[in-house]
């Protein structure tokens, strides 16, 4: 069976980091011009979604659905960006900093990786995959388009070690999120947390979150240390908020707002203000640039919860809304509610199914 | 059954703090003067452990033993530090700051609590209960203790939060640890994992070090940053090293302390040289207090290595060796090794074999490893009240003093 695999697991974030693959759409599919083995979320607004399994050009993995799982098979590690193949547009956004990414990367690798050898394996799994790194790449962006404001010719090093710090805050959450969801679905064997375990997710989560932590601490800089350290503190608000309000339809669009902006938004926007920061340009233009990024971040998310309900529509006919199912009641749902209030029936009838099967003292 | 619960959950850490639970050893058994129910380690060097459990007034829960697990039952939450009860000396070392203890835990519970229902109910289960909050009791000494030389009157704001953010550290890193060993054990009704699953359990870990990340922040003080942010760097790497050293004959004493520096003693070196930080003295003497610390966290790790052969043999025939059966080789185990060949044979079986574990715990018990660990406590012990000279007598120095002597005699 023919598979793609992602090594840039996501789970309840956008999905422009998964879709981002710098595939070609049009590249032939090994043995097959057939979708099979096409992985939802891949290809936003395409209707082919192909990759090169042999040479692992690319993978992509969705953790959301449990067939892609079943599915999913590593092709080896694949190049993180590769800018010779024909690319589409995400590649060409960051072709201008596209230096600064390799080099990311290869910093990554070796932070994370020279603690320990599972580690190392695990840091592997997770960065030597065909990320895109948008958030890096917004930090790149934002610098050296403020660099230019500030008379700077290069980027400073606190620029990269904010990239840097960004990009191990993202994964180290996509790590736990992995955790967080193990109970709900199996994932294939691409996952740290599949092959390790959930000790060294865990524990590499926690990891990853300590020395970025540690790196920001070093950077001496208060004012992105405190901006930092709010979004961790956003990070968990966020999971907790839609951890206690699945399947709770009265939910109200500000509400989905702000934890759109807790687990999505609120690392973007200090991403591209740390980023300003850094290049030491006036707080009404750090400002904008926060702005920009919580904006940026919350239409990801917006387009990210409506593509769960289209996108599988249009692939293989894999079942549509995941976030609905697991009753996390998204911006096109919360809409609907207002004007079909048979949906409300149904989503409450799947929370008291779902509450009765985790407790089934309550029936005896 | 008799039981008892506790709600300080530990695992791989120092088991001071299950131990110092405030409860009378000699308190009226419900029901029974049996000792059944009786948890391990709960009472160092005690040979009745008991808790009035009717009236919750303790529990004590170690995540070690399975039995444990079955047995245990809350009691219903108990007051954190119960001063009106006749108690032992951990109390006793801590009376001083008994209030500072009461304000932290009041904080605790609403920083944790205030987020959302869930947590609130976690918040409860943990932070409500026996546990001694030795760190920030750490904290409120050494803060108090430099505070004559420095001239300050009263407690800074500064040291209260420290306090909150080193207990909220700690706590955060047993969820965890519970995470972690979630596939060895089935856990009684108890942790955070258990009734709420693994799921809250990482939420309100990651929650909890994401909150004293951010409380550490607007401190505004880079020293602690630095000093706080690295000691979260090295409990991951401690929890690495141990992941990955379980089982291997080959480790080294110095590797041992290491990893105990780094799982333990670091954020109480951290602990006592923040506080130090904050009442402004000079840095000859933060050092000093970053070294009691680190000695102290030392020497409190070996005796909880040593105890954990120790103990169990005394209490209930409970199987002693939790760590040994782990594969987690400390202390008296290392020095065994230098004298017993046999004993590296057994455990790289990893234990397969009926009865391999009981006879790897005779070999060290018989051939001298927990005297030489005792010995090991006692040096780092040592070193840790010299590193106390610097400061001004007072009954702060001496309960600090007092800290590593209680350490010690739990393994007299």
């Amino acid at each position: 069976m023919m598979s793609v695999t992602c090594h840039n697991l996501e789970f309840g974030r956008t999905r422009f980091d998964l879709m981002a693959c710098g595939c070609s759409s049009n590249a032939s599919f090994y043995g097959s011009s057939n979708n099979k083995g096409v992985v939802r979320n891949v290809d936003r607004g395409r209707k082919l979604l192909s990759c090169r399994r042999q040479v692992g050009r690319c993978g992509v993995f969705s953790t959301k659905s449990p067939e892609a799982f079943l599915n999913g098979v590593a092709a080896g590690p694949p190049p993180v960006l590769d800018l010779t193949k024909e690319s589409k547009r995400p590649t060409d956004l960051f072709e201008v900093v596209a230096e600064d990414l390799l080099t990311l990367n290869k910093n990554l690798q070796s932070i994370v990786g020279s603690e320990n050898p599972v580690l190392m394996s695990a840091a592997e799994q997770i960065f030597g995959a065909g990320g895109k790194r948008m958030r890096p790449a917004l930090v790149f962006l934002v610098s050296r388009a403020t660099a230019e404001i500030a008379g700077l010719k290069e980027l400073t090093k606190e620029h990269r070690r904010l990239a840097e710090i960004i990009e191990m805050i993202h994964t180290a959450s996509l790590i736990h999120d992995d955790v967080l969801d193990e109970s709900d679905m199996r994932r294939g064997k691409e996952t740290v947390h599949q092959i390790y375990g959930t000790r060294v997710a865990v524990l590499a989560g926690d990891f990853m979150f300590a020395q970025s932590s540690w790196y920001l601490a070093n950077l001496e800089n208060l004012e992105v240390i405190k901006l930092i350290s709010q979004v961790i503190k956003d990070f968990a608000s966020g999971e907790i908020k839609q951890a206690s309000g699945l399947f709770d339809c009265d939910v109200q669009l500000d509400e989905y707002l702000i934890k759109s902006y807790y687990k999505t938004a609120s690392l973007i926007a200090a991403s591209t203000k740390g980023a300003a920061i850094f290049s030491a340009v006036d707080s009404d233009i750090s400002e904008q640039m926060y702005q920009y990024g919580k904006n940026l971040g919350l239409s990801f998310q917006v387009v990210d919860d409506v593509l769960d309900f289209t996108q599988s529509a249009e692939q293989l006919g894999k079942p549509a809304g995941s976030d609905l199912a697991k009753g996390n009641l998204t911006a096109p749902v919360i809409f609907a509610l207002e004007k079909e209030p048979k949906l409300r029936d149904i989503i409450e009838s799947e929370f008291v199914r779902r509450a009765l099967l985790r407790r089934p003292s309550i029936l005896s």
